[in-house]
């Protein structure tokens, strides 16, 4: 059987995810479909999102959790044959209202993909990169972010002193955690993982998990995971998704113990997926 | 035999063969270029040769040895030529005699069967002239300001001599240079006034002010210039060549004074580097034929690097256009076989198209704008090097747009993805992220475009480069880059060399040579490409994995 974070557990009692207060809600989808050209990809999804905790969702490969989870900072805009109907509110705002700007959006909304991709840069210039898309010139704030996001992404210690050598000789690990660094560096409000440990060692895995539980303090946190284990580990909600449908979502704890439909009940123990 | 097929072993033979056919014709040309041409620069020794003709006159000739065949005897059957004829063919040398003034031929041909004795005396002396090329034959004497000096005074005398002769080079063309460009600039500035109809008096008297300044200043240099000239032609050299004549050379035209025949190994090795530094440094004088290249390669280099400047941003911009913003629709798929095709069309169509386009178009249409006081004699309304450099531009711009291209085809989407999902616009992605991943495409291009466009010739004949350019297209006189000035290529004098010169057999080894230099400089522009290439490759290199 999987083990639940005990760590995860001790948040008091489980939000009741259905009645969140508006102050509770960091990010609200309402009636949201994707369509990749003809196909539907998402189908009416609904949900909301609590603040300052871990989200997760999981699901079978092709379930639609990554393009869920792309939908939130608008990274799906770049394929062209995708359109979207429905609302996803981030502080009460619809996100895909006619008047947003998407880059201030994505400032808001951070995002760590599957694979690392430090820029070809040095360490310093990777972290600082979104402080000097906003103009900051400053190079004490400079300083004091790199420092700051450098060590709550657990990785000051090994890089202080080689701050200005090249990113892409650090490891694939210290590559993820340089580029959770860079996407905190510029304070979102949500972070948004994208199975951010599945191109790396279980070491590597390990020390970025203990970093998810320590980021969920200052930001909300989104995780795509194919790995259940993890996200029973990590994260205080799941969501359990099924080829577009929102199968499933609760508290984690009651979603791996107690699942109340039968495709999650056969998904988590391994039937399929 | 089958199962060797099925090994691979042919096709690895096969494509090592291709290989080593291509390394070898690469080796051998540049081989055959490099020994001729740097044999133009080793001192060869001078021979005398005694030799009596068919009517059994003696005569002597006194020359180097250029070339040396057999004829078949029969091809002088009708010739008695005094001699007997062993076997049945004969050989003939090829001298250069030089003593232009004597001979009017530099070289001659003799028959080896008349040849009584040959030696090679060690006091022949060859002076290299600034006219009337070489002379051979003996120093006689040397005549100082009248009277007769030491023989051993020479070196101590041509030293003097070519200090003068710096001093008036200097003095002409940087001093004198300026003081006529700028009355000429006088004298346009009038004529503008005439033809705004804003020439009054006080403007006249102006101008005349300035232009009797001008003259006054230019009457100082001209007496320091005669009083050089003076102190150059003051002393004599004088000569006996072979047929026993004596002539006197003034030192104004001694270049310099060797004895090939003394030189021992390191003697030759000194003549042939300082050879080599004057056919660089040097301009070139008698209609090309000798002297340096410094201009052509000046030109060429200058040139190449202007297309440079125009073609990378230009080919670029195209490139980012394409890639980034157009929508990928049949248009842009026109527009891309358009592009591919362009590079297809021979480059001598650029040319009449430059010539058409920039040349008559845009230059007379500049002319009319902003020059219309030096009409009917146009500015830039005339072949040039800005009208070079922009023709082979559009000549490369296919090469540059196509590797850029591809180069940013080649960037993961996750380095996009990295910089928009930390709030970068596109353009910021594109400037900060993009435009350098794919710097070391772009260099792949340029590289391209230099190798290609250093070795052209045929479309810079119509719009700009001369046979003989009186001024570099930079010099001190303001705006200092003169890109409406016509310029002196390599590429041009090799064929001009070869085959418009007056002097063909003299010309021979300086096509090598000049081939030469053509190629090392090109080598040379591709080498500085591509280490800045290999730097940034170096710097983006864990990318490409």
């Amino acid at each position: 059987m999987i083990t639940v974070n005990p760590k995860a557990n001790e948040v008091a009692a489980p939000l009741d995810l259905n009645n969140l207060t508006p102050e509770q809600t960091a990010l609200e989808i309402d009636n949201l479909n994707l369509f990749y050209g003809e196909k539907q990809a998402l189908n009416n999804i609904s949900m909301k999102i609590p603040k300052g905790q871990v989200t997760a969702f999981i699901g079978p490969s092709g379930c639609g959790k990554s393009t869920l989870l792309r939908c939130i900072n608008r990274m799906n805009d770049l394929v062209d044959t995708c359109s979207i109907q429905g609302d996803i509110n981030l502080n009460g705002e619809n996100i895909y209202g006619k008047h947003v700007d998407v880059a201030a959006l994505r400032r808001k909304v951070g995002m760590v993909f599957q694979r690392p991709n430090p820029f070809p840069k040095s360490i310093y210039e990777n972290v600082v990169y979104g402080l000097r898309i906003t103009g900051e010139k400053n190079r004490r704030v400079l300083d004091e972010a790199v420092e700051r996001s450098l060590k709550a992404a657990a990785l000051w210690e090994e890089v202080k002193d080689r701050l200005h050598d090249s990113a892409l000789g650090l490891s694939g690990g210290q590559q993820q955690r340089l580029v959770i660094a860079r996407a905190i560096a510029i304070e979102p409000e949500v972070l948004l993982l994208d199975e951010p440990t599945s191109a790396l060692d279980p070491i590597s895995t390990l020390t970025i998990e203990e970093l998810i539980n320590d980021l969920k303090k200052q930001f909300t946190v989104v995780i795509v995971t194919h790995n259940m284990q993890q996200a029973a580990r990590v994260s205080d909600q799941t969501a359990f998704m099924y080829m577009g449908d929102l199968i499933e979502y609760s508290d984690t704890n009651t979603l791996f113990t107690t699942p109340a439909k039968k495709k999650t009940e056969d998904y988590i123990t391994g039937r399929y997926g | 035999m089958k199962d060797w097929f099925k090994t691979g072993s042919p096709w690895v033979w096969l494509s090592a063969g291709g290989v080593s056919l291509s390394l070898i014709s690469v080796v051998g040309l540049l081989w055959l270029i490099a020994s001729n041409g740097l044999s133009y620069f080793w001192p060869s020794q001078v021979h005398q040769f005694n030799m009596v003709d068919e009517k059994g006159q003696k005569s002597v000739v006194i020359g180097e040895i250029y070339d040396r065949e057999r004829i078949p005897a029969s091809q002088l059957a009708h010739r008695d030529l005094g001699v007997e004829i062993e076997g049945d063919t004969i050989e003939r040398l090829l001298i250069k005699t030089g003593n232009r003034e004597l001979v009017s031929l530099d070289f001659r041909w003799i028959l080896g069967p008349q040849i009584t004795e040959q030696s090679l005396p060690e006091d022949i002396a060859i002076v290299e002239r600034r006219s009337n090329g070489n002379f051979y034959g003996f120093l006689e004497q040397i005549i100082l300001d009248g009277e007769i000096v030491d023989n051993s005074r020479l070196d101590e005398l041509l030293d003097r001599v070519n200090e003068f002769q710096e001093q008036i080079r200097e003095l002409q063309q940087v001093d004198i240079g300026a003081i006529n460009y700028n009355l000429e600039r006088l004298r346009l500035r009038e004529r503008k006034h005439v033809i705004d109809g804003t020439l009054t008096d006080e403007v006249k008297q102006d101008l005349e002010a300035q232009t009797q300044a001008l003259k006054d200043e230019y009457e100082v240099l001209e007496k320091d210039l005669t009083a050089l000239r003076d102190q150059v032609s003051r002393d004599q050299i004088v000569m006996r060549a072979m047929g026993g004549e004596k002539v006197t050379i003034n030192f104004e035209q001694i270049i310099k004074v060797t004895f090939n025949n003394q030189l021992g190994f390191f003697g030759k090795v000194a003549v042939f580097f300082d050879q080599i530094i004057g056919f660089i440094f040097d301009e070139p004088r008698e209609a090309n034929t000798e002297g340096g290249v410094f201009p052509a390669i000046f030109g060429t280099v200058l040139m190449v690097l202007l297309m440079t400047v125009i073609v990378a941003p230009f080919g670029v911009i195209a490139a980012i256009y394409l890639h980034e913003y157009a929508g990928k629709n049949a248009f842009t798929k026109l527009i891309r076989i358009a592009v591919i095709n362009l590079a297809g069309v021979p480059s001598i169509v650029y040319g009449v198209f430059g010539l058409g386009f920039f040349v008559y178009m845009v230059g007379g249409n500049l002319d009319r704008l902003f020059y219309p006081e030096t009409l009917p004699s146009p500015t830039f309304g005339t072949p040039g090097v800005l009208w070079s450099a922009l023709t082979l531009a559009i000549l490369t711009l296919p090469v540059v747009i196509v590797s850029t291209e591809e180069g940013l085809a080649r960037i993961p989407s996750a380095m996009r993805h990295g910089s928009l999902a930390l709030g970068a616009t596109k353009a910021e992605t594109l400037w900060r992220i993009i435009l350098p991943i794919a710097s070391p495409a772009i260099m792949t291009g340029i590289i391209l475009a230099i190798a290609r466009a250093a070795g052209e010739v045929a479309p810079l004949m119509l719009v700009g480069v001369v046979k003989m350019a009186p001024t570099l297209p930079l010099d001190g006189n303001f705006p200092f880059l003169h890109l409406e000035r016509k310029f002196m290529h390599l590429g041009f004098h090799i064929y001009d060399v070869g085959f418009q010169s007056p002097n063909v057999e003299a010309a021979r080894p300086l096509v090598y040579a000049t081939a030469l230099l053509l190629v090392t400089i090109i080598i040379g522009l591709n080498m500085t490409a591509v280490n800045i290439r290999n730097k940034l490759r170096e710097k983006y290199r864990a990318l490409e994995h």
